[in-house]
């Protein structure tokens, strides 16, 4: 059995005992003398480290759980009911139009889900019709060619389309239906992969770059022709001189 | 998500509150007007404060400048690469919730300090001038007169609408790359400016935010002016106008000793810095005094002042859950189809439109009660100061509602701007941040509702004063400015309310 000097407590202190514990009962913190606890060094260490973790605790931000009704929200995916989404509203004649897109943000050579939703403003009535979704790039100088992706009847009101993209790119979705006799085009972008805008980074330092060079060669411009003028109007004073001083 | 609106009891309250001081008004109205003096704190502790840094203004100045400047290329970076949730890019969270709704709080405390420092003209110097601190050479601009017929808040104006409607109708603030473009376009008109005309047209004239700032800043409790006015009366050579060797000429024409109004300093110092006999300092006011008695009217700012009423008021409208259906109507109505752009542009002239007919008619009743030969123009442009206080307090209370509640995980995004590998919002995530307040909501209401009294009372002030100098001759000793009052009271009223509906969150 070894001894620990340890801290004393009041009674410990005034009976003269050294409180002790054994080896394998470190965390026991009594002196066994007068049952009062006593602040081992064992007891110390372990109240640091508590006192650091709420220190560490208080200091960091309250973290959300990840999970909504049980479901881990980032293994979802096009199948899944409730996957994340993004969502467009538009307004259009007489029918309100819903489209999501799942995933929320696609990627080329991975499956993705369009739904489409359609209800009448005054009746509150599903679109029954079927509806076609075509698709084409975005972009001034992107190709205006148009390409059917497939046509759909509703499923539960739902109109589901999937697509497969192989490239990076803005894409435009066009939605067409027809309802009581008229034509409707419903056009939603559709970003796929990662779309930089290096272009319009360019242009922005294209238009500084040549507002700044512009103003720089008329001001060395506007500069030369001061310094021209300048001595023009030196030697015409000069040869002045020279003339009254040859009269003279 | 929907953020809860003021309390029926504190708007109860601010009703009474407001009927109590149209009244006391009425009555003080039957007597001359005392001009406000104003109380100088040259001996303060906050003007001794202020004076030491003043003296360190240039340096500090640098270092905020260097900061923001490496924080909005952070932000355009953000924009330009980063996720294209809104909640997750630092981009769109950091502009639309922190800086577009935090830069009206930090002008009831520091006036135009903003424009000191803002990004978009420290860049476009840097480009232009070449230089960080000192004077720059002049041929590096082609110094330019701007031309006569802009030379006023028109382009400014017209820009602030094109901004709300960007804002409100596009729905830019839910845009990571429409916000960093937007971002980048407002460094390049910034730079060409500089780079085509005098001084800083782009701030004096066209700048949407700093005219913004500017007007609102006349009630602000700060002002840079003259120590003694004596000196500058003595002053010929004016280095606060013209600079020195080293320092920049005021980038916005002012003279400091003719300087009465906050409406164009950008507060960047020159001024301070060039002054040989040091008579250029920060100083505390009354925050209402300009408004009241120092600005000078002139039409196109009142028309300035009128729009920022009017366009605040719809920028409230606009996060309302009727709006929705509302706009829905009107566009099947007008037969408008898509993202309903149209619709929304026709409501953005009617929400400009309804408030300038009611104080035209305003000014008109008060015209004809008063019954004497005073120049409409004269009185509209002269009374317009009366929007300032209802705008700006409202302007102010409705952004606090958004810092307030909205600011709640911002810290997250510092460590990931670009906002790689998040997913959407969850619905607990938004409820954890919908519950996570800056302050007490009660606290939050009780500022809400004391800046509606308070704006309240700024605008019966203004009337009072300004409306005895342009109608004199104890013609207020009836009920000659009840329309004015009456107005005041209308759109309060129509705050008040804003502010008890539910808000939408911006992101």
């Amino acid at each position: 059995m070894q001894r620990y000097k340890l801290f004393k407590c009041a009674s410990a202190a005034a009976a003269n005992n050294t409180p002790f514990i054994d080896r394998e009962e470190k965390a026991r913190t009594l002196c066994g003398k007068c049952m009062t606890i006593v602040l081992t060094d064992a007891r110390v260490a372990q109240v640091t480290k508590l006192i650091i973790v709420v220190a560490m605790l208080g200091w960091c931000a309250p973290t959300p759980a990840h999970h909504v009704l049980g479901r881990p929200a980032y293994s979802l995916n096009e199948d899944s009911n409730t996957p994340p989404s993004m969502q467009v509203e538009v307004q259009i004649g007489e029918y309100l139009i819903s489209y999501m897109v799942f995933p929320a943000f696609p990627r080329p050579n991975v499956p993705g889900r369009i739904n489409l939703y359609a209800y009448h403003l005054d009746t509150d009535e599903p679109l029954t019709g079927k509806v076609t979704f075509k698709v084409r790039e975005d972009g001034w100088f992107a190709d205006s060619e148009e390409e059917v992706i497939g046509t759909q009847l509703p499923d539960d009101n739902v109109y589901r389309q999937g697509f497969v993209f192989k490239e990076d790119g803005n894409y435009i979705i066009t939605a067409a239906f027809e309802a009581d006799n008229t034509p409707y085009l419903v056009d939603f972008p559709l970003p796929v992969g990662n779309t930089t805008p290096i272009g319009l980074l360019g242009v922005v330092i294209a238009i500084l770059g040549a507002v700044l060079l512009g103003v720089s060669i008329a001001q060395r411009k506007r500069l030369a022709r001061a310094k021209v003028r300048t001595a023009r109007q030196a030697d015409t004073l000069d040869a002045r001189s020279s003339n009254d001083m040859g009269e003279l | 998500m929907m953020h809860p609106g003021l309390p029926p009891g504190w708007a109860a309250l601010v009703g009474v509150a407001v009927v109590v001081l149209s009244l006391r008004t009425l009555v003080a109205l039957r007597k001359p007007t005392i001009e406000p003096q104003v109380r100088r704190a040259a001996h303060s502790a906050p003007g001794t404060i202020m004076r030491h840094v003043t003296a360190l203004a240039p340096w500090l100045l640098l270092l905020l400048k260097i900061a923001l400047v490496a924080l909005f290329l952070l932000i355009v970076t953000a924009g330009l690469f980063g996720t294209p949730i809104p909640e997750r890019n630092l981009a769109t969270a950091l502009t639309w919730n922190i800086w577009w709704a935090g830069l009206i709080l930090t002008i009831f405390f520091v006036g135009s300090f903003w424009c000191a420092v803002c990004p978009w003209d420290t860049l476009a110097g840097w480009l232009v001038r070449r230089r960080l601190v000192r004077r720059a050479p002049t041929n590096n601009s082609l110094n330019l007169r701007v031309p006569r017929i802009i030379r006023s808040v028109w382009p400014a104006l017209l820009l602030f609408i094109g901004l709300t409607w960007l804002e409100l109708g596009t729905g830019l603030t839910t845009n990571p790359r429409a916000t960093a473009i937007l971002g980048l376009a407002m460094v390049v008109m910034a730079t060409v400016s500089l780079a085509l005309f005098e001084r800083k047209a782009f701030c004096r004239y066209f700048c949407p935010v700093g005219r913004t700032i500017g007007f609102y800043s006349q009630l602000a409790p700060v002002e840079l002016r003259p120590a003694d006015i004596e000196v500058c009366a003595r002053c010929t050579s004016l280095e606060c106008y013209h600079g020195t060797d080293r320092v920049e000429p005021c980038p916005t024409h002012l003279a400091m000793g003719r300087l009465t109004e906050n409406t164009y300093c950008t507060s960047c110092g020159n001024c301070v810095s060039s002054c040989p006999s040091e008579n250029v300092v920060w100083r505390l006011r009354p925050p209402s005094i300009e408004a009241v008695q120092n600005a000078r009217p002139h039409w196109d700012e009142a028309c300035f002042m009128l729009a920022l009423l009017a366009l605040a008021g719809f920028h409230g409208l606009t996060m309302l859950p009727l709006w929705e259906e509302a706009i829905s109507s009107f566009a099947r109505l007008v037969g408008d189809s898509g993202t309903l752009l149209l619709s929304f542009s026709i409501a953005l002239l009617a929400g400009l439109a309804v408030p300038t007919m009611l104080y035209s008619g305003a000014v008109a009743a008060t015209r004809r009660i008063a019954g004497i030969a005073v120049e409409y123009k004269q009185l509209f442009s002269g009374l317009a100061f009366v929007a300032l206080p209802l705008a700006f307090t409202y302007h102010l209370a409705h952004n606090l509602g958004h810092v307030v509640r909205e600011s709640a995980g911002i810290w997250t995004l510092i460590f990931n701007p670009l906002g790689t590998g998040m997913q959407p919002l969850s619905v607990a995530e938004k409820q954890v941040r919908h519950m996570d307040l800056l302050i007490r909501p009660e606290l939050l209401s009780t500022l809400q509702a004391g800046l509606i009294l308070f704006g309240f009372w700024v605008a019966l002030q203004v009337l009072r004063h300004r409306g005895q100098r342009l109608l004199p001759g104890g013609v207020l000793a009836g009920f000659t400015l009840l329309p004015m009052i009456l107005l005041a009271i209308a759109f309060t009223g129509f705050h008040l309310w804003l502010l008890m509906q539910p808000m939408m969150m911006r992101l």
